[in-house]
């Protein structure tokens, strides 16, 4: 699983940052083009829920999901290394 | 029976199945008879702490699909106002009675007047559209407490029942019908927004656990029920709409009585001074007397008074220092308009009035 | 496979809301989603009422049927709907100046009645929609727009007036305890009864501005650490050490089983 924040919704409050029990989350530092600076991902391996959440098949943890205000962090499945095939036609 | 009973009585009739009120001398007895009929009839009674909860209250239980009421008076009339200015917004059925007393404020409890006629109308915030009906009899108490039942919800729009302690605690036969007409909310229709209005400007009612899953605001709101409180087009069209879907049909519901149509001194009347003057008219059989009985007051209906088109004179009693004489006077162009005011808490008498036809002549 | 946070109770359309940066009602609304979610209930069969604040906004947000009333109000809404029909699940949003200013009388009254409901305040200790104004819970001091020399007036403890009116189930908890604040709601939800939940939120525009917390960062660590749980607050009393200023009781101040108003038998 993969730990996405909504750039629409992110207001930049960093509670999340403040929360997160693995400090996966580092304060941002460029300007959106909403003008919110959102925070990104410094450690994303370090997340229980992307790793975890399929073999325990629940969520776990989820401090930063509860704790937005914004309602703006949520998750997507994605396997960052799956293998890409290249189809070729003749 | 007494009046307040009739007025019970009647809205029972109507299918009334959720009372919220405050004890308030006149009507106090609507409270207590309720407390004891409603339950008994598998409706709900609730005394809540005062007036402003009261009308809450009955307003959260209209939502849920209930035929609400509360019954007042002046004091606490007073207290229900944003509440009202709340229903009126929001578009939510439920009757009011407010059997008036002696005021400004506390005044004279267990006396007669009419002193909250324009209150009902104009005593809320803003531009409001409300129905009022006034009874003038007990037997009207009965009839016109259901038929408030019917208007509010045909309208969504608090329904006032503009008594007073004469009518209230008094006591004549009535008659009681077999059945009463009962013509409830129209439903909200699937894939209508909740405030979206059809011809008639009244919307669709969705209540709670319907499944419309309605967002119910007094902030301004468009046809979703969002609160959109900073566009001015969208203000205007829906206080506009509040207004008209009531003011539009001010005469289809106009409900009233006219004798003696080719007089040119008419009496107007609603309430207990139509008494007086039906015994006047009784008493003095072979002039030509006037008599403009108005049962529903808001929306004034002033076609009403093209009803007598030899009228010169339009003399007004009232229990009031000449509220609705002063709607009466703004529809008239060439006829005189004589307010007859009387506090103290007693109806005028038959002599007082036929003085006052007398000073006309 | 997508997992927002509880995607079907959410109006999706009417987000992002209009909070500011950082408030703590958006935390409060998505514990008592979670409590909501967890006790399975029907979308259809919940209905959300609120006053007007701040706090009263929620329910704008969340997809069931709801009431947005008039100021302090809420509760002689809410009493109507549940005794009109009382298989609807009904939870109050509300605030600390709607709860206990203006709609003091209706809290203790509903709390006396014990109408099986439950009722979150929102408690970020000042009037915040409005722009700053103080309340009856400003802590004494403090600065807000009506108070610029310092709040003078002793504060209400609302758990503790709960708790004296009558309510069934009374707990306190922050926007930074997430966990215990669900739990909390949950039980209330639970419980026949009226259950009374106070969220110590921050208001970093209002209150945290003119107090020197405007960092969010900043107001929800001075949450966390002036949070006293009530087993530690009581035994600190026993023991004679005295409680310091500022800080607050946190945890379940009652759990009780008074008759209740509302319940269908």
């Amino acid at each position: 699983m993969k730990l996405i924040i909504d750039e629409q919704r992110c207001k930049g409050c960093n509670l999340c940052t403040t929360v997160c029990p693995y400090n996966i989350f580092q304060e941002g530092r460029k300007l959106n083009e909403r003008g919110i600076i959102v925070p990104i991902l410094d450690r994303p391996e370090r997340c229980t829920n992307c790793r975890l959440r399929k073999l325990y098949g629940r969520q776990l943890c989820g401090a930063c999901q509860m704790i937005c205000p914004d309602q703006a962090i949520y998750w997507i499945d994605e396997d960052p290394y799956a293998e890409e095939s290249v189809v070729i036609e003749f | 029976m007494q009046g307040n009973r009739a007025c019970c009585e009647g809205a029972l009739a109507a299918g009334c199945n959720f009372f919220g009120g405050y004890p308030i001398t006149p009507s106090t007895e609507i409270a207590e008879m309720m407390a004891l009929k409603l339950p008994k009839a598998g409706g709900t009674f609730i005394q809540m702490e005062d007036e402003i909860a009261s009308m809450g209250a009955i307003i959260g239980a209209s939502w849920t699909g209930a035929r609400s009421m509360t019954a007042t008076s002046g004091p606490g009339f007073s207290l229900m106002m944003e509440n009202i200015g709340y229903a009126v917004m929001t578009e939510t059925p439920c009757v009011i009675v407010n059997i008036q007393r002696g005021g400004p404020s506390t005044g004279q409890p267990t006396m007669s007047a009419q002193g909250d006629m324009m209150q009902s109308r104009f005593g809320s915030h803003g531009d409001v559209a409300t129905i009022a009906v006034v009874p003038s009899t007990v037997q009207e108490m009965y009839d016109l407490t259901a038929k408030a039942f019917n208007l509010a919800d045909r309208f969504r729009v608090p329904t006032f029942v503009m008594s007073d302690e004469t009518i209230g605690h008094m006591r004549e036969r009535i008659i009681i019908p077999e059945k009463v007409d009962i013509v409830p909310r129209k439903p909200l229709e699937e894939g209508k927004l909740p405030y979206e209005a059809d011809e008639d400007g009244v919307p669709g009612f969705a209540n709670f656990g319907s499944g419309h899953r309605v967002h119910v605001t007094g902030l301004t709101h468009d046809e979703r029920g969002y609160p959109d409180a900073t566009d001015p087009e969208v203000h205007e069209k829906l206080v506009k709409r509040l207004y008209n879907k009531v003011e539009s049909k001010r005469h289809e519901i106009a409900d009233y009585d006219a004798v003696n149509t080719d007089a040119e001194i008419v009496f107007v009347t609603y309430g207990p001074c139509a008494r007086t003057v039906r015994q006047v008219l009784h008493d003095h059989p072979d002039e030509e007397i006037g008599h403009l009985n108005l049962r529903i007051v808001w929306p004034f209906p002033e076609d009403t008074l093209k009803r007598f088109p030899n009228a010169k004179t339009f003399i007004m009693p009232e229990l009031n220092l000449g509220q609705m004489a002063r709607e009466v006077a703004r529809h008239t162009t060439d006829q005189k308009v004589v307010s007859l005011p009387k506090l103290g808490g007693y109806i005028h008498t038959p002599d007082e009035l036929y003085a006052a036809v007398e000073a006309e002549r | 496979m997508s997992t927002r946070v509880f995607e079907k109770w959410y109006r999706e359309d009417r987000l992002p809301h209009i909070f500011c940066t950082g408030c703590g009602n958006g935390t409060v609304m998505n514990c008592a989603i979670k409590a909501v979610d967890t006790m399975q209930w029907e979308i259809d069969d919940t209905v959300f009422i609120s006053g007007i604040g701040c706090s009263s906004r929620a329910p704008g947000y969340i997809s069931t049927d709801s009431l947005h009333t008039t100021h302090g109000r809420a509760l002689a809404f809410a009493t109507g709907v549940k005794m009109a029909n009382p298989d609807l699940h009904v939870v109050v949003f509300t605030g600390d100046g709607d709860l206990s200013a203006i709609g003091g009388n209706h809290f203790i009254h509903a709390c006396r009645r014990n109408i099986d409901m439950t009722v979150i305040c929102m408690n970020n200790m000042i009037y915040g929609m409005t722009g700053g104004q103080g309340s009856p819970c400003t802590p004494v001091g403090k600065i807000s727009t009506t108070t610029p020399y310092g709040a003078a007036e002793p504060v209400f403890d609302l758990a503790d007036l709960a708790v004296a009116a009558g309510a069934n189930h009374v707990a306190r908890w922050t926007s930074y305890h997430t966990k215990e604040l669900t739990k909390a709601i949950e039980t209330g939800l639970a419980t026949e009864g009226l259950s009374f939940i106070e969220a110590m939120v921050q208001c970093p525009t209002a209150y945290g501005r003119r107090n020197k917390l405007r960092n969010v960062t900043d107001m929800v660590e001075w949450m966390r650490t002036h949070a006293i749980l009530l087993q530690k607050a009581r035994r600190m009393e026993a023991e004679g050490v005295p409680i310091p200023e500022d800080h607050f009781t946190v945890g379940e101040f009652i759990h009780r089983h008074r008759p209740a108003m509302g319940v269908r038998r």
